[in-house]
């Protein structure tokens, strides 16, 4: 499994450099204008400039708040509910049929209508983010918590833990890498939604609208270069934040082998 | 109901059920949902042969894996719909657009779950093989294309779920002639909040129906049957 850092580096260095230089031929060889393939250092321009002026943080900056608000509104909404499903059967049984009608449905079904009840703005997308990652939290704590080995209730029973001990000191620390897989999930699902979310429905900045918006200008630098950043924006989030998540709970806790080994 | 927010934008459930029914005996709702199904059918397909040979190659080839895992990893978090206006530029409103960016969003987790698969084949299933004198050929066959096949069917899940949401939203900005996506979109424009609504239970059902009619009995008759996944 584990591969030599140097070859890992190699192997990325070539690829980029043959993609990068397969698209440099392209664009260059004139077979399409360039307007609609620009070269790499047309892209790098555009992007130096958007850094340059700052719009490029404002755009970065707005859609973080957006997916960030939206998932907070989620976590709040469905791991406590994932929770009292997991250990409330009525309430199991009453949320369990909606969730699994709504879950399925793409979260960007629901822009159009959104817009015509948040109007367009901030709202609307806030709310795309938090539709989309509210299944996933609540599937997964709910797994999570059903998914809690018996026997530590038991064991903390006979040792004479009440309810709420069993349920802060074994349910919760059991259940959380399911919560954490879930939150992964929920960002990876909220972050479609946000970039889809704000070509349809924001009305200035965010990096899914200024796409968008470039394209009535033809500006395919622009849009690659935001392309660039939010796949980079991405992948970060997930690195950092979720694996460093991983490491300073579930990790410690002995619950999860590590997966950075 | 109250009157506390106008009917226009909230329509009551009679409202909806009655617009889901009269837009299905006009035929409405089953031609945009054939309309997505052709092109999700041709998107996912794409995707699919795309994915597992993309999978397969990194699997069995340690330089294939090094060159294409890097462009896998950094392709992959990028939500396909971000690619949706440029696809636009390139290939035109229409069709092709959306079937190809269908497909593109598709082959991702197609690739990476393949890839997966393959490389947990066990080592000894392949030199048991080997021992007993299969050939290159056969110990693909026989034991590598088994032995990955329960990974490369949830990358097919995957793949055909994250295609479903793809589609939906790039038939929004596509103009395609027919599609429920655009049905949806296209209802706005109109204030026809109960046909959105509509279009939308459309749309969650044949979602759960891919997964039930769809993934199920193939995982039955494939995996299951071959003992290589308990359910």
């Amino acid at each position: 499994m584990i591969r030599p850092r140097a070859r890992r580096i190699v192997g990325a260095v070539v690829a980029f450099g043959l993609t990068a230089l397969a698209w440099e031929a392209f664009a260059r060889s004139g077979s399409l204008p360039p307007a609609i393939t620009p070269p790499l250092e047309a892209i790098a321009a555009a992007l130096a400039g958007m850094i340059r002026d700052g719009t490029l943080f404002v755009h970065v900056g707005y859609t973080l708040a957006r997916i960030g608000s939206g998932l907070a509104l989620a976590a709040l909404v469905g791991v406590p509910l994932g929770m009292l499903m997991g250990r409330v059967r009525s309430i199991e049984r009453f949320v369990l049929p909606l969730v699994s009608v709504l879950s399925p449905i793409p979260s960007l079904a629901w822009v159009p209508l959104f817009i015509l009840w948040f109007g367009l703005g901030n709202t609307a997308s806030v709310a795309l983010v938090f539709y989309a990652a509210l299944f996933p939290l609540i599937l997964n704590t709910w797994t999570g918590v059903c998914a809690v080995n018996r026997l530590w209730i038991r064991a903390a029973e006979s040792m004479g833990a009440g309810s709420g001990a069993i349920f802060r000191h074994v349910v919760l620390p059991g259940a959380l890498p399911f919560v954490i897989a879930g939150l992964r999930q929920a960002f990876a699902r909220g972050w479609i939604a946000v970039v889809g979310g704000e070509m349809i429905a924001a009305t200035r900045w965010g990096l899914g609208w200024v796409i968008f918006d470039s394209k009535e200008f033809l500006n395919t630098d622009v849009m690659l270069g935001s392309l660039a950043v939010i796949g980079l924006l991405g992948l970060g989030v997930e690195r950092l934040v979720f694996a460093a998540l991983e490491r300073r709970t579930v990790e410690r806790w002995g619950l999860v082998r590590g997966t950075s080994a | 109901m109250l009157g506390l927010m106008p009917p226009k934008l909230f329509p009551g459930v009679a409202r909806i059920v009655t617009t889901f029914v009269r837009l299905n005996v006009d035929g409405v709702l089953p031609m945009h949902a054939l309309g997505t199904l052709a092109r999700l059918a041709a998107g996912f397909a794409l995707g699919a042969v795309v994915g597992v040979t993309l999978g397969l190659v990194m699997g069995r080839s340690r330089w294939a894996e090094d060159v294409l895992l890097p462009l896998v990893s950094v392709g992959s978090p990028i939500p396909g719909l971000a690619y949706a206006p440029l696809f636009v530029i390139w290939f035109g409103l229409g069709n092709l657009p959306a079937v190809l960016l269908v497909g593109f969003a598709a082959a991702f987790p197609v690739a990476v779950n393949t890839w997966t698969g393959v490389r947990a084949v066990k080592a000894i299933w392949i030199r048991s093989a080997v021992a007993m004198g299969a050939r290159e050929r056969q110990i693909f066959r026989k034991v590598v294309l088994p032995g990955a096949l329960p990974a490369v069917m949830t990358g097919l899940r995957l793949g055909l779920a994250r295609a479903w949401r793809v589609l939906v939203a790039v038939e929004m900005l596509t103009a395609v002639p027919l599609g429920l996506g655009w049905l949806i979109f296209g209802a706005r424009e109109f204030l026809a909040t109960d046909v959105m609504l509509a279009g939308i239970a459309v749309i969650g059902l044949v979602g759960l129906g891919l997964e039930k009619l769809v993934f199920e009995p193939l995982e039955r008759l494939t995996v299951v049957r071959w003992g290589m996944l308990a359910r």
